[in-house]
């Protein structure tokens, strides 16, 4: 049940996302089920204590499922990933950065601000490692057409 | 062949992609496919998120269609039938008047309406305030603003307002009622409820664009978006944080 609820408010909120996005039909089902897988891994990594790991882990993760359905579905692997990688977003992050800048708390701003972006990087690097493996294979059915 | 049509066909093609939020390389490879299909010996296409220009050689003449994109939306419905369309395009090789058919069916499929929208942006801001802990109470102050918010930034988006503005106007005001919601008693943790709504402006299409155009080697278009989505947090920062400073200053909770 603990891992359940965040999951479930996770699909939620994909789904939101994903109708601005205009996805129907079964893409809109699936990009939102990518919002519960994202932070299922995000969760599971929860042991180790680091959060920048466990985002890192979870946009792994994301970014194999976008980019298998891609394949699978015939869809943008876009259509899954930026729906998919919305929970990890440091939505929170930007806000309470912005609150400590207020209240004068620099340290605390300082820290923040630097976590925030610490989670973007980790989300940015963890897309980056699994498309550039996937562009491979994305270039090589092109190469056995031309023989 | 008409070579200046099969130009005029492609880069309507790679237009369409580029103007619904599909990544540059995508738009590149999508014309270059098109073209070689066609038979078209060299030919060269450079697209930036607001431009796409194609080249083509033919008898040792160059044929050029450049496009300008003024507006881009994310329509990831029409991204996907437009590369299904470029897939057929490439296959089947069709004349010119049949493509501009199946361009004209995609461009009449439907979209969701404002009613829609105004639930997506519910559903996502109020899942997104108990996600990050807060209470049932909270979930429903952020549904109704994200609500509220969607019919704010509809007519601006209607009016090709800057994604800045929107974020700094959207965020402030929507920070503004959530102070409200929570001096009036009906939400518990302000904190919360503007994370909440706050998460339907915050850039994750311009992060994810931005690190896929990277990877294909799209530079320009990578750093581009980078910035966009830099630029958009900490216009949403600003925003929120300017009604916060007001009540502060008011001397407000």
């Amino acid at each position: 049940m603990q891992m359940f609820l965040p999951c479930f408010y996770s699909f939620l909120a994909c789904f939101g996302f994903s109708i601005l996005y205009n996805l129907r039909g079964r893409v809109l089902w699936l990009s939102a089920l990518g919002g519960a897988v994202c932070w299922f891994f995000y969760l599971l990594m929860g042991f180790s204590g680091n959060d920048i790991f466990q985002y890192f882990i979870a946009s792994l993760a994301i970014s194999v499922y976008s980019e298998v359905l891609a394949r699978v579905v015939k869809a943008p692997v876009t259509a899954f990933l930026i729906p998919g990688i919305i929970p990890m977003v440091p939505g929170g992050g930007i806000y309470y950065t912005m609150e400590y800048c207020i209240q004068g708390q620099m340290g605390r701003f300082a820290s923040t601000g630097l976590h925030t972006l610490g989670v973007a990087g980790a989300i940015a690097i963890g897309i980056l490692l699994v498309s550039s493996v996937f562009r491979w294979i994305h270039l090589l059915p092109v190469k056995r057409k031309k023989r | 062949m008409d070579y200046e049509e099969l130009l005029n066909t492609a880069t309507d093609i790679g237009f369409l992609l580029l103007e619904n939020g599909a990544e540059i390389y995508r738009v590149e490879e999508s014309v270059q496919r098109i073209l070689t299909a066609y038979g078209v010996p060299q030919a060269d296409v450079f697209a930036i998120p607001t431009c796409l220009i194609t080249t083509l050689y033919v008898d040792g003449k160059a044929h050029t269609r450049l496009r300008r994109v003024n507006s881009r939306t994310t329509d990831l419905d029409r991204v996907q039938q437009y590369n299904d369309l470029c897939r057929t395009v490439c296959r089947m090789t069709p004349s010119p008047e049949e493509v501009e058919k199946r361009i004209a069916k995609i461009k009449r499929r439907p979209v969701y309406g404002l009613k829609w929208q105004m639930a997506g942006y519910a559903l996502t801001g109020g899942s997104f305030a108990l996600f990050f802990g807060g209470t049932l109470r909270d979930a429903l102050c952020a549904l109704v603003i994200s609500a509220l918010l969607r019919l704010l930034v509809m007519p601006m988006e209607k009016l090709h307002t800057n994604s800045f503005f929107i974020s700094l106007v959207g965020s402030g005001l929507g920070a503004a009622l959530a102070i409200a919601a929570v001096f009036l008693g009906a939400g518990q943790n302000l904190d919360k409820i503007i994370i909440g709504f706050l998460m339907n402006l915050v850039p994750g299409m311009a992060l994810t664009n931005a690190i896929r155009d990277i990877i294909a080697g799209d530079l320009v278009a990578g750093v581009t978006r980078l910035t966009e989505a830099l630029l958009t947090a900490v216009a949403m920062a600003l925003g929120a944080g300017l009604a916060l400073s007001i009540m502060h200053m008011a001397g407000g909770m």
